[in-house]
């Protein structure tokens, strides 16, 4: 290597205190790379965003959302409305579906899963071996192929019959599907589930105050019998308390008509402010993060380029609200007005029903073959399917997750437990559980997105989920570009809340740990 | 190790599941007292084992029921196996679907011979246990099964006023009189085989696992010659169906000589390993790795789809075209890496890949036309002009860099003519093939695309640049966020409208280019698990020591990194598998789809779907079972930390 | 003697030999906690200098930035005349002709021995590698190590490891080499084997900066010692004025806690 510089008079290097040409510039080179690169994919986004747009125009197909408003020749299999107005309506009566789905299905598969899991850490022999075979059989077979064996062994079940099925008629079974009891929301169920959650959030309380009294005294407490008693006695008095909350309705009646109120330049002004905002509080803690004692660190160049993104984002955040979209000021003023409109009504003051009624499924005949009737909850062949179908599945996944949480718990920790004397429910409860249920609960929160997902499959068999009715009002109206869009803003909400719920979850538990 | 210093291990996290929870292994105890130990150990444990028990009894006696019922259209599966397979390939063509199977035969006994790891033996013992479960099974089968339908002389079952007659139990027990058989032979293969002695060192007797899986897939390929499994097909839209022979020529033999091929290149691929050193082996991975890389291309496109090629085109066009970017970018090449070229060479590479960007502009606005494969291949140039300050200097290095270009240049052109070369085979669809096969075709194409991209993804997210990383991140999670269902149909319904018109997509592409582009966000989540537990010093000694960035990420980060997500990365592979299925939903004719739609709308076997069904759960399930069984075998391989 | 008269003295020898490494005012932030401050020091050519310093003293943070491996914010780092800045060819010229060890050897767990060392001068030094391995043979050979060469790190032990990877640093040809506390990971039956072959290195006239613990080396070997407390400088000298008579009270402390 040449060794021109090392003369020992160093004043005389010309390099010294210079700046290298930007090629040669280590934090020019960086951002202009990442520049170069932004341009290389925003330009890619914008000639196949172009292209598209000259294919829709050739083939005379407008773009934009107006079809949401218009009617849909058609009716949906299942849902809360099986002939609904408009493509929007639709296209929400898809997403309850898919979200009652996810729900449903989330609940019986951790139930399951767990069992499963435990189950195959069990010593005796044949539930172990049972548990094995589940799970290694379920999860090894792809989920569709799954959904549609469901739906054609269903199919091949006998017919309904008129005559009372299982369990005194509370379960039907048949081609047609299952029948079980429907539970409802009445009327007056807003108001009384204030009720419950004042009473859930007392019970904390009470629970709290009742460990911590056991803590310090040693006396037997019962803290969950005083939090699940708070909850009765509230939920009881609620029940027929709660036509009282009938004036709710109208504080959101005021929220809703004062969001209407509202212009798209003052939303346009406060989403500008806010993006301002964000950039101003990034830069200052930036550079609070660069203040030292002794002053203001020297900022490197590399900083420089930060805060100038910062505030370059802040002003395309304003360029994108004010010109790029303006649509979506007055997007939010009436999706936000209609969001309170909706409560308002839930709280109205007609609302004095009772809040949760149960019925026994029925069979009626209306033509030549009996059927079921309005009574039950009909899981109908298609629903029956995905959901049994992406509740096995997922169910063998969630068990290889709870078995990987509990063996994660070192074998120590029961000896010590046993050493200290512990009964085996305590030490499962006190110290097993706790430890892999932080290790559980992360790939947990997984399986329930991937069930989230999986209830699209839907669309094989033909259940009313979203993505179906999706494709019913894609094919009726050519908007694919919009349904697609309406299907990934869906969805990823729901990966964002379920992560946000068991993000939640697991801070508490790190919590915990300390 | 004697010194407790600080051994570079690979990752921070154990690799492993904690085996050391698991129960070792047992002793030998009575079996009264193992089934009091393992089954009535407490009360509600006796409870489980019989409300279990009940259970599975029962499960497993309408399982058989279903599956051995004399009313099960099986037929429809065996008749329909070419379909379920490789959907409508030509008949007189079918040779070349062999010919993709025997290569693949071939190079995987090649491999297995070359590199398996010997020392996986498996004790006799054990395959006696397995043996003696297998018959055990069988028997219990036999005696679950509910008795047989009796059928009449006339083919029809046999009725009286409250449905079938059925065979009396003791009637049944010595009509399946064959199983009991196999049974029996089982049993005593596995007594026979717990009576092998033991070595004179006192280990157990074992054989390689390897081995053993070649022996028992001769049994199979046997019995096609000796037993009369029967011979269903479809002749010219004609049923034929008989069962007393064995089944047809056109079936056993080129399994045979499949069976013995792989053999073949096993016995060849273990010669070779015996005669050559350390460095050959390792020139010859390399070498048999890429094979692997290039095969499933030249199968699909060159022997499946046999190109009708057109000579005068090749020879005026598309040969010039080839030898000039060859020519051409070798010299452009050696030149970059000239010693002494210094920053003025990565300025040049830089222009090129603004040349190359700027063809892709011109493209979209119509400035002058192009052919793609010409812009393709400036694009290429860019890419290993922008590594060739890595290949400076030395002679030996900047040969092989020009080398590898023409390489390249070869295989990418060879292959661009080819994919535009209107095919020779005519099937009834658009697609070449379907059925199993095309469920082969795209996982292995969606894996081998979305491998790099996955890598690339994750090396974004995990970089030092914000802006890269954003991107990468904000690619992932959306992508992680959607059903794949949504990115398909986004694929094959919304993609040609962002195509320029004269340009066309097919199914299969579309398809492939959909579950590329989710499966790289989930790989690339996998690969950042790997890079995360590379620590800080390693990325230190690499700056330490002067290596670039790149040079840094191929020979230090990725390596090891890669090393460390093998198991999520194979458990991606099994996903991206079974996620195949999803073919059938977007219309393509696939494995699912044959046994859903097309084989119960034959007149034969109209609505016969059950069994189509449970026979693809079962080609599934063996695939993904042994791929899972695979991975944890590496996982406790690499677990154990060979080095 | 006084610190002016102890520094006139290692002046007077050194004093002909070109610059080989000059800090002038070096400053260095993590976040709000500064991690050196107005370090100035001219280090010779073929001189070996000790730092020593409590732990958090900087002196790891200070060789690191002499390699780039940390950027510092102010004042000026020159090595063998080029200055560390922003300037991508200047830091790769400075990377391959300086050295470092490190404390947890940081050898690359994936590559063999030989491997290991002839990486770098393959890609980087553009060497053939029939000429790269018969360099890190030789390399092996100058450690005390040559029948290793085709084991992996994981298979040597914690001296062997730290041997390799002086091995590595050396066949880069460097002109200086930084040690970042060599001998702190490892068990102390090894100590000795990499301190033997840093004194061979040593004589043999290469320019060495070591951290380190081993008071016995600082004495044996360096032609200076640097002691350093928050970030600073408090004290330069040679090893008889160190060790017998320190000026300044806070070496005074360090000496008796460590001695």
């Amino acid at each position: 290597m040449s060794n021109e510089g090392a003369a020992g008079d160093i004043a005389s290097l010309s390099t010294l205190g210079t700046r290298p040409p930007f090629y040669r510039d280590a934090t020019v080179v960086k951002w202009l790379s990442q520049v170069v690169g932004l341009i290389l994919v925003l330009l890619g986004l914008f000639f196949l965003a172009s292209q598209a747009q000259n294919n829709l125009e050739a083939r005379d197909i407008a773009t934009g959302y107006d079809f949401l408003g218009t009617a849909l020749g058609s009716d949906l299999g299942s849902g809360i409305d099986t002939d609904p107005d408009t493509s929007g309506r639709a296209l929400w009566v898809g997403m309850v579906n898919t979200i009652r789905l996810a729900i449903a299905g989330i609940a019986l598969a951790t139930i399951l899963g767990v069992l499963v899991g435990v189950g195959r850490l069990s010593r005796n022999w044949i539930v172990s071996r049972t548990s094995s075979v589940f799970v290694e059989t379920l999860r090894n077979i792809p989920l569709l192929v799954q959904i549609i064996l469901i739906f054609v062994v269903i199919a091949s079940l006998p017919r309904v019959e008129t005559d009372q099925g299982p369990i005194h008629g509370w379960l039907h079974i048949s081609n047609t599907g299952v029948s079980i009891p429907r539970v409802t929301i009445g009327d007056g169920f807003y108001q009384w589930i204030i009720f419950v959650i004042v009473g859930a959030a007392l019970g904390w309380q009470v629970m709290r105050r009742q460990e911590r009294r056991h803590d310090l005294t040693g006396q037997q407490t019962y803290p969950w019998l005083g939090f699940t008693g708070v909850v009765a006695v509230f939920a009881a008095v609620g029940w027929f308390a709660h036509p009282a909350l009938g004036w709710g309705g109208a504080i959101f009646d005021a929220i809703a008509d004062g969001i209407d109120a509202l212009t798209p330049g003052i939303v346009q002004l406060v989403i500008s402010l806010l993006a301002i905002a964000a950039a101003v509080q990034w830069i200052r803690r930036f550079l609070a993060s660069h203040r030292t004692p002794a002053g203001l660190t020297k900022l490197i160049d590399d900083d420089y380029f930060r805060i100038i993104f910062a505030a370059a984002s802040a002003v395309l955040v304003i360029l994108f609200v004010t010109l790029g979209w303006p649509g979506l000021s007055s997007w939010i003023i009436n999706s936000g007005r209609d969001l309170f409109e909706v409560i308002a009504d839930k709280f109205g003051d007609g609302r004095t029903g009772v809040p949760i009624t149960a019925y026994r499924p029925d069979i009626e005949q209306l033509g030549n073959f009996p059927n079921y009737g309005p009574a039950g909850l009909n899981l109908i062949q298609a629903l029956a399917a995905v959901y049994f179908g992406v509740v096995l599945y997922t169910a063998a996944f969630i068990a290889e997750v709870v078995r990987g949480g509990i063996l994660a718990v070192p074998k120590g920790q029961s000896e010590a437990a046993q050493a200290l004397g512990l009964r085996r429910t305590t030490m499962l409860r006190r110290v097993i559980l706790p430890q892999a249920f932080r290790v559980i609960l992360p790939p947990l929160g997984n399986q329930y997105l991937n069930l989230t997902k999986n209830t699209s499959l839907a669309i094989a068999i033909g259940y009313s989920d979203v993505v179906q009715v999706g494709q019913t009002v894609y094919n009726q109206t050519g908007k694919t570009l919009e349904v697609v869009s309406i299907w990934m803003l869906f969805y990823l909400a729901c990966s964002l809340t379920i992560s946000v719920v068991v993000n939640f979850f697991n801070v508490r538990m790190r919590i915990v740990e300390r | 190790m004697a010194d407790g210093g600080d051994v570079p291990v690979i990752g921070d996290k154990p690799v492993i599941e904690r085996v050391a929870a698991r129960p070792a292994e047992e002793t030998y105890r009575s079996p009264g007292e193992w089934v009091r130990k393992n089954l009535f150990p407490t009360p509600f444990n006796s409870f489980l084992t019989v409300a279990v028990g009940l259970f599975v009894l029962f499960s497993a006696r309408g399982l058989l029921n279903f599956v051995f019922s004399e009313e099960r259209g099986w037929d429809a599966v065996r008749t329909n196996l070419r379909l379920i397979f490789t959907h409508a390939y030509p008949e007189e063509q079918y040779v070349r679907v062999w010919v993709c199977v025997g290569v693949v035969a071939v190079l995987a006994g090649l491999s297995l011979g070359l590199f398996a790891s010997r020392g996986d033996g498996l004790r006799l013992r054990k395959i006696a246990n397995g043996l003696n479960a297998a018959a055990v099974a069988i028997a219990g089968g036999i005696v679950l099964r509910e008795p047989s339908v009796l059928v009449g002389a006339d083919g029809e079952t046999v009725r009286d006023g409250d449905g079938v007659v059925r065979q009396s139990f003791a009637e049944a027990m010595t009509d399946r009189w064959g199983w009991w058989l196999v049974a029996a032979i089982l049993a005593v293969i596995a007594l026979a085989l717990r009576r092998v002695p033991e070595r004179s060192d006192g280990s157990h007797p074992a054989v390689r696992a390897l081995d053993f899986a070649v022996g028992a897939l001769a049994v199979p390929v046997i019995s096609a010659w000796v037993y009369p499994w029967g011979h269903y097909a479809f002749a010219d839209g004609e049923f034929i169906a008989e069962p007393g022979r064995t089944v047809a020529m056109s079936t056993k033999l080129p399994w045979t000589v499949m069976w013995v091929l792989a053999v073949a290149s096993l016995i060849a691929g273990r010669w070779v390993r015996s005669r050559v050193d350390e460095r050959a082996l390792a020139r010859l991975r390399v070498v048999v790795s890429c094979t692997w890389l290039l095969v499933p291309f030249v199968l699909y496109w060159v022997v499946l789809r046999d190109p009708d090629l057109d000579w005068d085109r090749i020879l005026t066009v598309d040969m010039p075209l080839a030898l000039a970017f060859g020519i051409g970018g070798g010299i452009v090449l050696r030149w970059l890496t000239k010693d002494g070229i210094g920053e003025f060479g990565r300025i040049s590479a830089v222009a090129l890949l603004g040349l190359a960007a700027f063809h892709w502009v011109a493209a979209f606005m119509g400035w002058y036309p192009m052919l793609q494969k010409v812009r393709i291949s400036f694009l290429l140039l860019a890419v290993m002009a922008l590594l060739a300050h890595n290949f400076s200097g030395e002679a030996a290095k900047r040969r092989r860099l020009v080398l590898a270009w023409f390489v390249i240049t070869t295989v990418f052109h060879y292959f661009a003519t080819v994919m535009n070369t209107p095919s020779t085979v005519e099937t009834p669809t658009e697609a070449l093939i379907g059925g199993f096969a095309v469920t082969l075709v795209v996982a292995v194409f969606t894996l081998m695309l979305s491998f790099p991209l996955g890598v690339v993804l994750a090396l974004a997210r995990t970089s030092r640049l914000p802006i890269f990383r954003v991107m990468s991140t904000a690619y992932i999670e959306v992508v992680r966020g959607v059903p794949l269902i949504t990115i398909l149909i986004f694929f094959v319904v919304i993609l040609p409208l962002f195509l320029p018109a004269n340009m066309e997509i097919s199914l299969f592409a579309s398809a492939t280019l959909g579950y590329t582009l989710f499966s790289a966000a989930y790989l690339a989540e996998n690969v950042r698990g790997g890079l995360q537990s590379i620590r800080r010093g390693q990325y230190e000694a690499s700056d330490a020591v002067g290596l670039s960035t790149v040079q840094r990420t191929v020979f230090i980060v990725l390596p090891q990194s890669l090393r460390a997500s093998i198991p999520p990365l194979v458990g991606q592979v099994i996903a991206t598998f079974k996620e195949t299925s999803l073919l059938a939903i977007i219309g393509v004719f696939d494995i699912l789809r044959m046994a859903n739609s097309v084989i119960p709308a034959q007149t034969q076997f109209l609505g016969i779907k059950r069994e189509g069904l449970l026979f693809v759960s079962l080609v599934y399930w063996v695939f993904s079972y042994m791929l899972s069984k695979q991975s944890q075998r590496l996982e406790r391989r690499l677990g154990v930390g060979e080095r | 003697m006084s610190i002016s008269d102890a520094t006139v003295a290692v002046s007077e020898e050194l004093a002909a030999r070109d610059d080989m490494i000059v800090c002038r005012g070096v400053d260095k932030w993590f976040g709000d906690f500064q991690a050196l401050s107005g370090i100035t020091a001219t280090i010779k050519e073929q001189e070996i200098v000790v730092v020593l310093g409590p732990s958090g003293s900087g002196k790891s943070t200070w060789i690191r930035c002499i390699n780039r491996l940390e950027a510092h914010q102010s004042g000026q780092i020159i090595v063998d005349g080029i200055e560390l800045s922003n300037d991508l060819r200047n830091i790769e010229k400075i990377r391959s002709e300086v050295g470092m060890v490190f404390q947890q050897f940081n050898l690359f767990p994936h590559l063999t021995v030989i491997d290991n060392i002839t990486l770098a001068p393959i890609w980087v030094r553009r060497k053939s590698r029939p000429e790269a391995e018969e360099q890190a043979l030789s390399l092996l050979e100058r450690v005390g190590i040559p029948e290793q060469a085709e084991k992996f790190p994981g298979q040597l032990s914690g001296g062997q490891q730290q041997r390799v990877a002086i091995a590595r640093a050396l066949a880069m040809e460097p002109r200086v080499m930084l040690f970042d506390e060599p001998t702190s990971a490892l068990d102390p039956e090894m100590i000795k084997e990499v301190l033997d072959v840093m004194e061979e290195l040593a004589r043999s006239g290469m320019t060495m900066m070591v951290v380190t613990h081993e008071m016995g080396f600082a004495r044996e070997v360096a032609d200076r010692i640097i002691f350093m407390e928050e970030g600073e400088i408090v004290e330069v000298g040679t090893p008889h004025h160190f060790f017998t008579e320190p000026a300044e009270e806070r070496t005074k402390m360090f000496l008796s806690q460590v001695l």
